[in-house]
């Protein structure tokens, strides 16, 4: 395939990638059945009384409760969240699901916790794993391809160097 | 989501299986289903450039998270078969499988409310629901994966092979 036609179709399918990336937030709150940040931030006292999944952090423990920061699109505050969550296991800096009916005292009152990262360094484990991720797919990929400055695009390695990877 | 070495891994793990029957699946196109199942993630843009950030810059709504579904995986599955020189149709596929391995694993996640990300958009907002198998920063997801991955590498090498790699 010509490498204009190439780039044409990566335009078109990129072009409508960004359509896509529109529609999905133009159509999100609409479609997802829990508030999301922007809409706590915006009216939170129309959400109190519903049950309500929230992802957030973990801004501090005290006993069983703990305090969960929710944020907009923009990582901005959108509710600072007082949750009753005995038998959880996580510190500050940690991330949770809360999955209970909102107050209109800023808490929840919960039917279920989940703890997505105990603490702040289950982050740093998760990026880091997960950059070990995308070396291994490159450098695996390298190994059997490499790229043709003729065509700019990726051609198979010889056989030989194959075989045996 | 697990993180990125898992998926990596249990594509590796497929698709090295897949390669068992069908005889075109050679370790390059392993190697494509592995980099397939990174598409999704590409949505971790999003740790560098929020969201309102991006909206502000188009003047529309606009969410990254539209990457992470079975349609923001099409397409660019289709813009990366458009990175080989031939064989397009069988990169696409092979790509959109690694990215679907990806997607089906993330399925099977945790969820406090039981059911999975909406993540067959544009087909459907539909969440299945969800075993709730372990949360994205569980060490036992990369134990499993790699332990997988490891398996099929052993019984790969012990398999006849055939001559060439095409």
């Amino acid at each position: 395939m010509r490498l204009a036609v190439r780039l044409a179709i990566v335009a078109l399918s990129l072009t409508a990638l960004l359509g896509l990336c529109v529609h999905y937030g133009a159509t999100y709150d609409d479609n997802w059945p829990h508030p999301t940040g922007d809409q706590l931030r915006d009216d939170y006292d129309a959400y109190a009384g519903e049950r309500v999944l929230l992802i957030g952090d973990v801004q501090a423990v005290d006993g069983d409760t703990l305090e969960v920061h929710i944020t907009d699109s923009a990582d901005r505050t959108a509710a600072d969240l007082e949750v009753h969550a005995p038998d959880t296991t996580v510190d500050s800096g940690g991330t949770v699901q809360v999955y209970g009916v909102l107050e209109a005292d800023q808490t929840v009152t919960t039917a279920d916790v989940v703890v997505v990262n105990p603490d702040s360094h289950a982050l740093y484990y998760k990026l880091g794993v997960s950059v070990v991720g995308v070396l291994l797919a490159i450098g695996y990929l390298f190994r059997h391809w490499r790229i043709d400055p003729r065509t700019l695009a990726l051609e198979p390695r010889p056989t030989d160097t194959t075989n045996d990877g | 989501m697990a993180e990125l070495l898992s998926h990596v891994l249990i594509a590796y793990a497929l698709a090295t299986a897949a390669s068992w029957h069908y005889e075109w699946l050679t370790k390059r196109w392993v190697a494509i289903a592995m980099i397939g199942a990174l598409l999704p993630d590409i949505n971790r843009i999003g740790l560098f450039v929020t969201d309102a950030t991006l909206e502000s810059a188009l003047g529309v709504p606009f969410d990254l998270n539209a990457v992470h579904t079975l349609g923001g995986v099409v397409l660019l599955a289709v813009v990366g078969a458009m990175v080989v020189d031939t064989h397009h149709r069988r990169t696409f596929g092979v790509l959109l499988a690694g990215a679907l391995s990806h997607l089906l694993v993330d399925g099977l996640k945790v969820y406090a409310d039981g059911a999975a990300g909406a993540w067959l958009y544009p087909l459907t907002w539909y969440r299945h629901p969800t075993p709730s198998l372990y949360v994205s920063a569980d060490p036992a997801v990369l134990a499993v994966a790699g332990l997988a991955a490891l398996l099929v590498w052993l019984r790969d090498r012990t398999r006849p092979k055939p001559e060439t790699d095409q």
